[in-house]
């Protein structure tokens, strides 16, 4: 009894390896495909904001805070790299974060690679560079394929493109959300996140 | 100079008649008057002569933010709605209301700090507002719907992201108790201007803006709004969020005796279905714009109206919970408050209105047959649905109910009269609102506090004593172990005294009753009352939250010391002007004699800062009394105080003037003349 137990554990142990060893092999092509345009490989993102939309009570406070705190005080939720859309008469309140996708359609589609990975921080977060972007919007566009609405957001003053990019490994919105909707989720191995995880949001 | 911060420079002035729109400089006014309740008054002391009535089209609707509004800054969702109210009596005068939620902050990102309207329309029209340009639009197919309809017409329109400040049938039939109502229950509804809105054939104001407030020191209203959010917010205490009623903590709002979303339902039908995870009811916490607190609560449900209720529009209805004694707050009690909503007609007039008729029905001044409302059934649904049906479209007793209770109880006269004082405590010409707080746990089963009674007699609305001062009180109580309602002046006294040395500068002004326990010591009742204006004004002109602010009383810590100097240093932080705490007292007291004057104007004296015979007559709960003549000292100390000639409760020339407001001095100059 006892020693067929044993056998099974074993022969359970023998399939998830080989599992195991698929997924990494998956993991490792697919990493091979997330490439910048110039042929650089993208790293996974080492950290993303989550959102438990069924606490959140749409004081969109997130929103105004990303503003005050990336826009130089300029105040306004369109200029908020975080968007929360709400239904007000159903009270429906959704937090739309940025995915720091695994393969993103934003980096990929700059012309300029004004598009990066932050590297000073470690947060491996997808940034723009404002000094290198033109304001063209096809990130912008790109995003909007999959996610709506898109995440990076024109700014029309400075004609530039603005995107979360967890204000460098502490993000202003999860540190002021009063309810605790918002968190940080950390992985030093990278977060396998976002498109093409998932498609649509 | 640099342009200050904040303020966004437009003031946006609709004219109906000749279908005019124009604008005029921010800066005009500010930083003299602020923003709020303090341009308003300024606005309307240029622009409205005691003549004007409130419903005239020369009248003004003014629709004003602050500084703060738009900004990061806590509670800067709120803004005011002032001009001349309807509700207001037996004398229509300036007055004001307080609004929440999101409406605020997209009307400053339209490029507005304020909005005038005068005039009148020739047929039904709604005001667009969009990124720096307004247009006026056709709104007779919006006439005649409810709030949530219209609002819904609205967004298919323009997109779900504008918001809208709308009025329903009771407004549109100019009702003196009509609201303005945006999203699913923020409300203006004290003052009236639902039916000033009506008056001018106006249904709507959509407001829709991309721009941006630009904040003079960013990083450092982060670091006051953190330091708020951590007076104020549950998570920055540690506690856990998925778990709604912890022990332990007290949120700061009304002393700490209420939690985040528990301002909606009692104990009851209702509450048990949300907490019932199959049902499909729910209550989750709501916030207002940029507030860390979320007091309000959304409730859904299948068979119900959603939303959120506030306190006047969730507590509505208690009579429901009498006649269903087994249901306890029912779906029927919520209900009638989301009736009054899609109305458009203020709970909080409601809360006095009915149980007045019901008072009347009992001594017989009332029938069924003469109103036409199944008075013997107050508590159902059916009484209530007929009521407001019947106020809404001023049908038979509707129209006189619609002309707010303290009119109605005025044209029926004799006991029906009398029977209204218990609601209506003010009298004189500048009575006409309700309330109940002139007493430490309500009238008239509570306790007498001086600093209460002074507060009732000066203001021309309801006080708005359950906000800061008596929240203060509540907070003691709660310390205690007892509650608003069963507090005791002599247990509460001791918890107060570290709060009001660090408030009002001395322990002894917690000591409202003289040592022997018989009498009330009215000794710091006027400086008590002085700084509670103060306070007031600034947090109506600034704006920032009634509920929050001033932020006296610390439920969290052992001596339950607040901090006033927040709101001065989120206007210094947001406008890069510098503002201490002492200066910001000046600038309120200016705002607060400039009010005065305004109430002179339109007729308002010494004789008219009086409460109903009823208040003096009545032994509270301690066996002490208000005595006339103790309120009568303290409103000349009041006077004196504050620059007025304590003869007349007027402002004097030479307050006026050294308060910088000489065209108001002359202007009340000549009036005298």
């Amino acid at each position: 009894m006892t020693r067929e137990v044993e056998r099974r554990t074993v022969l359970k142990g023998f399939t998830l390896g080989a599992i195991g060893l698929a997924s990494i092999t998956t993991i490792g092509k697919f990493l091979q495909i997330l490439t910048f345009p110039n042929g650089q490989k993208v790293a996974l993102a080492k950290a993303v904001i989550l959102a438990d939309r069924s606490l959140c009570s749409g004081c969109r406070i997130c929103e105004i805070v990303c503003a005050n705190f990336n826009s130089e005080g300029r105040n306004s939720a369109s200029l908020s790299r975080i968007i929360l859309e709400k239904e007000y008469l159903r009270g429906e309140y959704q937090p739309k974060v940025c995915h720091q996708c695994a393969d993103p359609p934003c980096l990929k589609a700059c012309p300029v690679t004004a598009l990066q990975i932050e590297r000073q921080k470690g947060t491996d977060a997808r940034i723009i560079d404002e000094r290198v972007c033109i304001g063209c919007r096809r990130c912008v566009e790109a995003c909007s394929q999959y996610f709506k609405p898109s995440r990076p957001r024109f700014d029309e003053e400075k004609k530039r493109t603005i995107k979360c990019h967890l204000c460098f490994g502490e993000p202003q919105c999860v540190k002021f959300c009063p309810l605790g909707v918002l968190r940080l989720e950390r992985s030093e191995r990278g977060l396998l996140v976002g498109y093409p995880v998932i498609k649509e949001d | 100079m640099r342009k200050p911060g904040g303020w966004v420079g437009r003031i946006l002035r609709v004219d109906l008649t000749d279908r005019r729109i124009s604008e005029v400089s921010t800066f005009d006014y500010v930083p003299k008057f602020l923003g709020g309740r303090g341009l308003g008054a300024k606005i309307c002391w240029d622009e409205v002569p005691p003549e004007v009535g409130a419903f005239d089209p020369e009248n003004r609707l003014i629709f004003a933010t602050g500084p703060l509004q738009g900004t990061l800054a806590p509670t800067s969702g709120r803004f005011m709605v002032l001009g001349k109210s309807p509700q207001a009596a037996p004398t229509e005068s300036f007055c004001r209301s307080g609004v929440g939620g999101h409406w605020a902050p997209e009307l400053k990102w339209a490029g507005y700090d304020a909005l005038i309207i005068q005039g009148r329309a020739s047929n039904p029209v709604y005001l667009w507002i969009t990124d720096k340009r307004a247009e006026i639009l056709d709104a007779s197919r919006l006439w005649g719907l409810d709030t949530y309809q219209a609002q819904r017409a609205i967004w298919k329109l323009h997109g779900n992201k504008t918001r809208v400040m709308v009025i329903g049938r009771a407004g549109e039939n100019r009702s003196r108790i009509a609201s303005i109502l945006t999203d699913s229950g923020d409300a203006s509804g004290q003052g009236g201007f639902g039916g000033v809105m009506g008056s001018k054939n106006l249904k709507a104001i959509a407001v829709r803006g991309t721009g941006s407030v630009t904040v003079a020191r960013p990083k450092e209203l982060m670091e006051i709004t953190a330091t708020i959010h951590k007076l104020f917010s549950r998570k920055s205490l540690r506690s856990n969020p998925y778990e709604p009623e912890e022990r332990g903590f007290k949120y700061n709002i009304w002393g700490g005796g209420y939690g985040r979303g528990s301002l909606s339902l009692l104990p009851g039908e209702l509450l048990d279905l949300c907490h019932d995870p199959s049902s499909q009811y729910s209550q989750t916490p709501d916030g207002c714009f940029a507030c860390p607190v979320s007091c309000r609560s959304h409730v859904k449900g299948p068979d119900i109206t959603h939303g959120v209720a506030f306190c006047a529009q969730s507590y509505m209805y208690l009579e429901s919970m009498i006649h269903q004694p087994e249901k306890g707050y029912s779906k029927i009690t919520w209900q009638a408050g989301k009736l009054a909503d899609l109305y458009g007609i203020n709970a909080y007039e409601l809360m006095a209105i009915i149980p007045w008729l019901s008072d009347c029905y009992r001594e017989k001044l009332i029938t069924e047959e003469q109103t036409g409302l199944p008075l013997k059934e107050i508590g159902s649904w059916n009484f209530i649905s007929r009521l407001l049906h019947k106020i809404a479209e001023r049908e038979g007793f509707g129209d006189i109910l619609a002309e707010g209770g303290q009119r109605a109880a005025a044209k029926l006269g004799g006991k029906a009269e009398k029977l209204s004082w218990l609601y209506y405590p003010r009298a004189g010409k500048f009575g006409g609102f309700r309330e109940h707080w002139v007493y430490l746990g309500g009238f008239p089963t509570g306790y007498a506090v001086p600093p209460l009674a002074l507060m009732w007699a000066l203001d021309n609305r309801d006080a708005l004593v359950s906000h800061s001062f008596i929240s203060m009180l509540w907070g003691a109580a709660f310390t205690v172990g007892q509650n608003a309602l069963t507090a005791v002046p002599e247990k509460i006294i001791p918890v107060l005294k570290p709060v009001m040395k660090a408030v009002y500068g001395s322990e002894k002004a917690a000591e409202f009753i003289q040592p022997d326990g018989k009498s009330l010591d009215w000794t710091w009742a006027a400086p008590i009352v002085k700084r509670y204006y103060e306070h007031s004004m600034l947090k109506d002109s600034y704006i920032v939250c009634d509920i929050l602010f001033p932020y006296l009383f610390n439920a969290n810590s052992a001596d339950h010391v607040g901090d006033t100097t927040l709101e001065s240093k989120l206007f210094s932080a947001v406008t890069g002007l510098e503002m201490n705490e002492e200066e910001s007292y000046q600038k309120a007291e200016m705002l607060c004699t400039l009010e005065r004057a305004l109430a002179v104007r339109d007729g308002r004296t010494r004789k008219d800062d009086i409460l109903h015979d009823l208040y003096f007559e009545k032994e509270d709960a301690g066996g002490r009394r208000y005595h006339r003549e103790d309120l009568e000292r303290s409103k000349s100390q009041y006077y004196r105080l504050m620059g007025w000639d304590p003869r007349t409760g007027t402002p004097t020339g030479t307050t006026l003037e050294r308060l910088g407001l000489k065209e108001v001095a002359e202007g009340l100059k000549r009036r005298r003349s």
